[in-house]
Formats: C-alpha cells, structure tokens, sequence
C-alpha cells in the first residue's frame, strides 16, 4: 500500500506543483540578494541569510529557514489534510477499503507518503538553493560556525544532512495533526485549516510569557533548532527535545486518527 | 493510547516533582555554602528574563534585552578568569570568552571579534545574567538574619536549597530576592529577583542543564576565523571609559553610603553594597544627550529638580545635568528615588580635576 | 454466500436497517429491492464492513464480517452507490493502483487482468485520458471492472447500470448473466423493478430498514391457479363456466382452475370467441406492492 501512495503522490502534478511553490519563495529571496547585494539586519530575517552572501554554499540552510516556518507547514497540512478526507470526498476511500486495504495500514502508508512529501520538497529546496547559491551568490567560503569557531568543510556538510534531516523531521507533527483532522472531518480544506489553525496558535502562544508552562509542548516550540547544529559544541538540548516532542505529536496524533478511523462507519 | 500520552508529558514532569532534599541546613548554612561556591567550576543552559523595559539609545542599546527579554545562554565557567558564555538567539549568537585576561566578544552576524581587556568598571554583560554570577553581585554582604529559608525545590534535574533574602535598608528598592543553590556544590542555580510591591520576579534566571566540574580546554579556545573582523578595544564601554577618562571624582559619600573599595574607581562612584548598590557614571555630552532625549520620551519619567528620573522595577535612572557642558551623571541602582536624588545632590560635591571637564 | 441473522443498524433514534436476516445463496442473482432510503447501501456497507452493525450478525463467504474482512474481501467484488476514480488518471492507472492496493495479486499478470476486464465492459479500446473527462457511463463501466478485476467468487454491485443507456444496461445485464453462468454469485441492489425481474434469480425486498419479502423470482412470480381470459362475450362465458367465475369484467374474466386446457375447450364449445387465454401470473410489480407500503421518501400525511 505504501508503495502505491508513493506512486500517487509522485505521479501527481499537484505534488511537483506545490513544491515549485515551495521553492519560490527562497529562490525570489536568493536572486533578490544577488541583485542587490543587501543581507538582513542582523537578528532580522531567517538564520543563516546573513552569511550566504559571503559564501553561497551556505544558501540550501536558509532556503529551509525561509521555508519552514510556513510555506512548509502550510503544504505539509494540505496534502496530509487530503489523505483521508480526499480520499472520502472522491468517493475512492470506500474502493480502497473493501481492495481491502487495512484501516491501519493506509493511515500509515499516508503518513509516509507525507513524509516522503516533506523529504522530497527539502531536497528540491535544498540542491536548488545551492545551485542558485553557488552560481549567484558569495563565492568565499565561510568557514565559521555560528559559535565562531572553524569547521571542516565535511563538518559543514555533515551538519548541513543533519539540519535538513531535522527540518524534515519537525514536519511530523503537523502532519500526524493533519492526518487525524482528516480521518474526523468531511472536508479536506477543513482538516488541513485545522492543522494550520494549531500551528497558529502554537507561535502565538510561543510569544506569550504566561503560556510559558505549555511551551516545551508546543509543536513549533524547536523549530528552528535546526541551527543549534551548528554551534560548536553542537547544542543537542533543543534538537533532541524537539525530536522527541515531534515523535510524540505523530504517536498521541496517529494514536488518536486510529482510533477514530477504524472505528468508523465510512458514510461518504 | 491515552495512558502512552500521559506517560510521555507526566514522566518529565514526574521527574520534575521528584522529593527534593529534606535537608534542615539553616539559613547561615545555606550562605556559607553559597559564598564558599564562588571557586566552582560549572557548566549548563541558563535561561533568564527581565522584565524591565530600559530607555536606552546608542552606547548603551546592549543593555536593554539584557534586562527587559528572554535570553537563553550556554555556560562554560572553570574560574573567574577563564569562562565562555554564549547567547543563543534564533539566527546566530554572540559569544564571551575570558582568557588570559582578554575578552573576546564574538558576533556571529557581522563575523565581528572584539577583544578587549578586563575593566575596573564596565556596563552589565551577559556573563552578569548567569544566577552564580547575579548571587555574587546581588548577595555579597548579606547577614544570615536577612535570609530564610525557603523549601528545597529540584532544578536542572538538581536538588536545590532555597534561600530568600530581603535587604534590611530602607534606601533600597529590591524587596527580595530568592535563590535556589546546588545542594551539592552550593553553585546558584536559581535567582529571582522582585521589587518593592511586585509579586512577579523583575529579573530571574535559573539553570536549565547544570553540570559541576571543569569543562576541557578546547572549548574556551577561540581563534578567530579567517573571515573574520578583528577590532581590539582598550576601552571596553562608556563606564570604563568615564572611569578611567573623566576629569572628575566621585565624593567618598553619597546619600550616606560609602564609596565602594573593591575596585579601583576614578571617575565612576560605585555606592553600597549588594541589593543597596547605586552607580554614578559621568557622562560625556554624545552619550548623555541621546538617552536624555529617550528618558524625556518615557511616559512614566519623573522631572526632579536633579533632572528626569525613573523607576524601572527595582531599578531607578537619574541624568543629571552639567552646567559646563551637556553632559551629565548617570545615577542607576537598586535604590529608591529620594535616594537617587540625595545622591544626585552630593554628586554636585565631585571634584573637577585640573584638565577641566569640557568639550574640546 | 451472504447471510445475516436479525443485522441492525441504528443512527441515533433511527433505525436505518431493522433485524433483517438476508439469505442468499451460492450461484444466485440476488436482487435486493428497495426504494430509496429504504436502507439498501447502508446494508451494503455492512456486508463490506465499510459500516458496523449497532446488532446482529453477518457471514459472508461463510466468514464473519467485519471481522474476518481481510480474508473474505479479496474474494468481492463491489461497486458501492455509484463508481469512484482518481480523477487526474487514466482508467488503466486506475485499475493497476486499485489492483497494486491489493497484496494478494500476482503483479506479472496485471495488465492481462486489467485488459480483460475492461473488454469485458466495453472499454477495451479506452485511450489515456483522464477519468475526470470520463462520461457517467463510461465511469460506470470502469467501476465495474475494477469490481470484476479479480474475478471475484462474489459481486456485490450497488445501482450498477446507473448512468447506463439502455443498449448498455443491456450489455451489463448480458455480463452479469455471463459472469453467473461462470460461477459468480451476484448480489445486485436496485431500485430498478424491470432490471431485477429481467436479471434475477431470487429476490428480496426491504421495506422501511425491514425485509419485507425474500423468495426465488420463480416462486414470486408462479401461476396463481386462475386462468384469466379474454374475450368479448364476457355474459356467455360466465354461462358455461359458472361458479368457476372468480372475477368478470368488461372484456374480460378470471376463472378459478388450473387447467387452461379445459376451460379453453368448454369456452369453444359454449360458442364464446376467445382472444387470449393463458394461466395468471403475478408481475414483480405487483408482488412488491402488496408487500411495501408507499415510498420511504413519500412525506404524505398518515
């Protein structure tokens, strides 16, 4: 089954649209900085996008900083907020199901249909990045990290796999919120605004001191973590922590859209 | 499914209400131990907030997140004289790392080095948030009839002893602090700090990861990066400067606490001690005239026959103003305003050195 | 091949399908009549275990459902109110993922699975476009050899020639003839009276969420014991016949005997001109009709 969701989700134009969408924004950002040459103020603007206009190697770690906070989100909730409720609304769920595909099985072969989504729109982000980056962008390579201290350029490599594999990883949560919405609502659009709606208010309530206690449970709480990669030494306190937190969202939320789901009457 | 949910939040929070020590150590115990810390080695996450919203403008714009945002740190601290303390913010950090008598401050958005000396008087720095070092400022004259005790409570996974203190000076304007020492080492790890008629911390700090020992050396090692900016300093920042440059000196008195004898002051006053402690800056005429303009602009300042005033939480600003020039004193502290003002008053007694204090 | 024993449904307050204990047995064209919202897809869905029953029980295949769905599904086929597709592909795309979903396929001989089975209904010749640019008809078509792909020991099949011109519904009827003379059993939900009587070889009928009737069509639709009889001299005829007269009309009259032979000579040789006469059999129609009472979607007052 999960060889067929991947088939789907690949052989969708829809698929290779949104992550050209996705890719806009940090490719308009990468030409917009060679025409003009003017980096951020710093503590402005997303990580990294200061040092890419000495060395535009470094390009493929802002372009996720730029996509993560929402563009990323934003299509991850919309095709796992399909996953079911798209699949109910065309009418195929029931066709699906009495193949028979188990219940379970074609929840979790579209959470990892999403995940590939997410790994697949990382990519793209990333390699495009470094092609604009390495063509337009800063030609002297940065050697320093974030701490000031100098890495290898394996280092940097190395950390930069680790970084994007994080990226891909904090998606998980959102997702599995998604997909449960889909399994409890009609519409697709409903359950990927709903997932919207909890990432909305996590970065709310993230700005608010007295939602201090509840912090460390939000879901875009490590985020952007993803930098504490490259400190030296690495900080894994907030990447292990939002590692954790992430793969707890996917089994309370999975949890959940299995129970709903394979207790349901398919009505569609 | 619902029992794995509550497993997963209630364990770290299980972990969190762990018993704590039940020890019965008495409050002059608890300072002992607290004082006796200030030769360990440590390293962690901290985590501070200020909640008080500085006017600040020009040269002293590092001041204001200092104390008025959340500021998430990494320490590394074997001694006073070789420590690393990095803020960490969403897109880079700054660094400061002490060794061999240099500091280097390191920026990593503008790939910036700054190496200067160590002052006789500097402006707070980062360093200054961690509760080791705000205990050794805040609580260095405390008497153990001052301090309570207070439950022991678990920090960083540690079991703390908690201690709060109130100043027994009626010129002061900190109500009380509490802190929370390593049961262990006697390290604080936890210090809040609350003004006269708050309930809410004004400024609190408390380690998150907390590790006694030394760290190893590599870690205070910093070589700049080639592509780098390295600028050396022999001035570290407008209060070293006024205390090495001004042409004035500070009376021996002010508002009848004593001029302070740690440090080798010139034309900076430090007064008091501890939770009564107020600073006198002299300030030349680019730096007093734009934070004037800005305490001008702040609805709460009072005017003050001294000159406009504030109270910030615990912290009260006085500028006062030069007659020979546009300059001024900066008068801070943890003190209240008719003490500032009576400071400001005997401040008018500091003595013009020979090269007099005008603008060329 | 299907039976449930008292299988209950109920939303809430309503009772959508009430203890109705289904009976249909291997090589049967069963014909599950019903009006509208008289619970025939909610049924459907439960003998596909795309629903559960609030009580009662269900086999299929001699296996319980829906607990025993993994097993007893790969051996259905189903089209379920009305056929549904991935839009964007093609219907051989389509064919090849629902066939891919299912483990149990031999891969190698997908394409002739799917080949075979759309020539089967007609859409051999398909070209690539997309389903979404398909015709009702031609979805209904694709929907059925997706059902058939397996060549399935059971069809389950909703309103299958919904959308379907009547040269079409005519072929789907030739296939599910063929399908059955094959061995499939086939149970077909309609509320098409004519497709049922002209397909079926055993019929029930639900009424209101009840089953209201269940018998062989043959048995249904057998001669009643009356002759009916057709002629213009209607007075002379109830002469020779007598007391045999059960109901006589204008044109016509309805004799109590199971002879036709007999009566016909008797008539003759009263000297009654007879048009037709032949032994009297109920229509479906009728048969339903006495058994239902008005539509389930009729709102009209008690």
């Amino acid at each position: 089954m999960i060889g067929v969701e991947l088939r789907k989700m690949l052989r969708s134009h829809r698929t290779w649209i949104t992550i050209l969408l996705i890719n806009a924004l940090p490719t308009l950002v990468g030409v917009l900085l060679a025409l003009t040459d003017l980096g951020p103020r710093p503590g402005s603007g997303p990580a990294f996008l200061s040092a890419v206009l000495s060395d535009g190697t470094l390009f493929p770690l802002a372009a996720v900083a730029i996509v993560l906070p929402l563009f990323l989100p934003t299509a991850v909730a919309v095709v796992a907020g399909e996953a079911i409720a798209g699949e109910a609304q065309a009418g195929t769920l029931r066709y699906v199901l009495v193949r028979p595909v188990g219940r379970t099985r074609l929840l979790v072969a579209k959470l990892v249909s999403v995940v590939v989504f997410v790994l697949l729109a990382v990519l793209v982000v990333a390699v495009s990045a470094y092609v604009l980056g390495s063509f337009l962008l800063g030609d002297q390579p940065v050697s320093a990290s974030v701490s000031g201290t100098t890495l290898t350029s394996e280092q940097i490599a190395w950390r930069t796999a680790l970084a994007l594999g994080y990226a891909v990883l904090s998606m998980l949560g959102v997702a599995a919120i998604a997909l449960f919405l889909s399994t409890v609502v009609e519409s697709p659009l409903a359950a990927a605004m709903g997932a919207l709606a909890v990432l909305i208010g996590s970065s709310l309530l993230l700005t608010l001191d007295a939602a201090n206690s509840l912090s460390p449970f939000l879901p875009t709480r490590y985020w952007l973590s993803f930098i504490d990669l490259f400190r030296d030494p690495i900080l894994w306190r907030n990447v292990l922590r939002g590692t954790g937190l992430q793969l707890l969202y996917v089994a309370v939320f999975l949890g959940a859209a299995w129970a709903n789901f394979t207790t349901k009457d398919i009505t569609d | 499914m619902a029992l794995a949910t509550a497993l997963a939040i209630g364990t770290p929070l299980a972990l969190r209400e762990l018993p704590a020590s039940n020890t019965t150590a008495t409050a002059t115990e608890r300072l002992a131990q607290l004082h006796a810390s200030a030769a360990q080695p440590y390293s962690g996450y901290v985590e501070s907030l200020g909640t008080l919203q500085l006017p600040v403008a020009d040269e002293l714009l590092d001041l204001g997140p200092l104390f008025g945002e959340r500021t998430r740190m990494r320490v590394w601290w074997n001694d006073p004289v070789l420590w690393r303390v990095d803020r960490l913010t969403a897109t880079g950090e700054e660094d400061l790392v002490q060794s061999g008598g240099v500091t280097t401050q390191w920026a990593y958005e503008g790939t910036k080095v700054t190496k200067t000396p160590e002052a006789d008087v500097r402006l707070p720095r980062i360093s200054d948030l961690l509760p080791p070092e705000l205990a050794r400022y805040l609580l260095e004259d405390v008497q153990p009839a001052d301090a309570a005790t207070l439950p022991a409570e678990r920090i960083a996974g540690r079991s703390a002893l908690g201690l709060s203190v109130a100043p027994p000076d009626p010129r002061s304007s900190v109500d009380h602090v509490d802190v929370w020492i390593d049961e262990e080492t006697g390290v604080p790890l936890r210090l809040s700090l609350f003004a006269d008629g708050s309930s809410n911390s004004a400024l609190s700090s408390t380690f998150l990861d907390f590790s006694p020992g030394a760290s190893s050396s590599d870690v205070f090692d910093f070589s700049a990066p080639r592509e780098s900016t390295i600028e050396r300093s022999d001035v570290v920042d407008v209060a070293d400067a006024a205390n090495r440059f001004a042409p004035v000196r500070p009376p021996r008195t002010a508002a009848g606490l004593p001029l302070s004898r740690d440090t080798e002051l010139r034309g900076v006053g430090v007064y008091g001690t501890g939770l009564t402690r107020v600073l006198a800056i002299p300030l030349w005429k680019d730096v007093a005239s734009p934070l004037r303009e800005q305490l001008l602009a702040t609805p709460t300042v009072e005017q003050l026959a001294e000159g406009p005033a504030l109270s910030v939480g615990p912290l009260g600003i006085l500028l006062t103003h030069f007659t020979e020039s546009n300059g001024g004193w900066l008068i801070a502290g943890t003190v209240t305003q008719e003490t500032l003002a009576d400071v400001a008053v005997d401040l008018q007694k500091a003595q013009p050195l020979p090269s007099l204090f005008r603008e060329g | 091949m299907i039976r449930t024993e008292t299988l209950t449904k109920r939303y809430g307050s309503i009772v959508a399908v009430d203890e109705i204990d289904l009976d249909v047995r291997a090589g049967d064209i069963y014909g599950f009549l019903g009006a509208n919202g008289s619970g025939k897809t909610t049924t459907v869905r439960m003998l596909l275990g795309l629903a559960f029953p609030t009580s009662g029980h269900i086999l299929v295949l001699g296996q319980p459902i829906p607990k025993s769905k993994r097993t007893v599904l790969p051996m259905i086929g189903a089209l379920v109110e009305g056929p549904a597709a991935y839009g964007r592909l093609s219907g051989r795309a389509n064919l090849a993922l629902f066939d891919a979903m299912d483990a149990t396929g031999v891969r190698r001989s997908r394409r002739s699975r799917i080949e075979e089975s759309l020539d089967r209904v007609g859409l051999g010749g398909v070209d690539s476009r997309p389903v979404k640019s398909y015709s009702l008809g031609m979805r209904q078509r694709l929907g059925l050899a997706q059902a058939i792909l397996r060549t399935p020991r059971l069809l389950i099949l909703d309103e299958p020639t919904n959308g379907l011109d009547p040269q079409g519904i005519r072929e789907i009827r030739d296939l599910l003839l063929d399908l059955n003379g094959q061995g499939t059993t086939v149970f077909l939900s309609s509320h098409l009276l004519a497709e049922v009587e002209q397909t079926c070889s055993r019929v029930g009928v639900l009424d209101r969420g009840r089953l209201v009737l269940q018998d062989d069509l043959a048995t249904l639709t057998a001669p009643t014991g009356r002759t009916s009889v057709r002629t213009p001299d209607v007075a002379k005829a109830c002469q020779a016949l007598q007391s045999r007269v059960v109901v006589a009309g204008d044109d016509g009259l309805l004799i109590e005997t199971d002879d036709p032979a007999a009566t016909n000579a008797a008539l003759v040789a009263a000297g009654v001109r007879v048009l037709e006469l032949g032994p009297e059999r109920h229509t479906l129609e009728e048969v339903v009709l006495a058994a239902t009472q008005s539509g389930a979607d009729s709102m009209a007052r008690p």
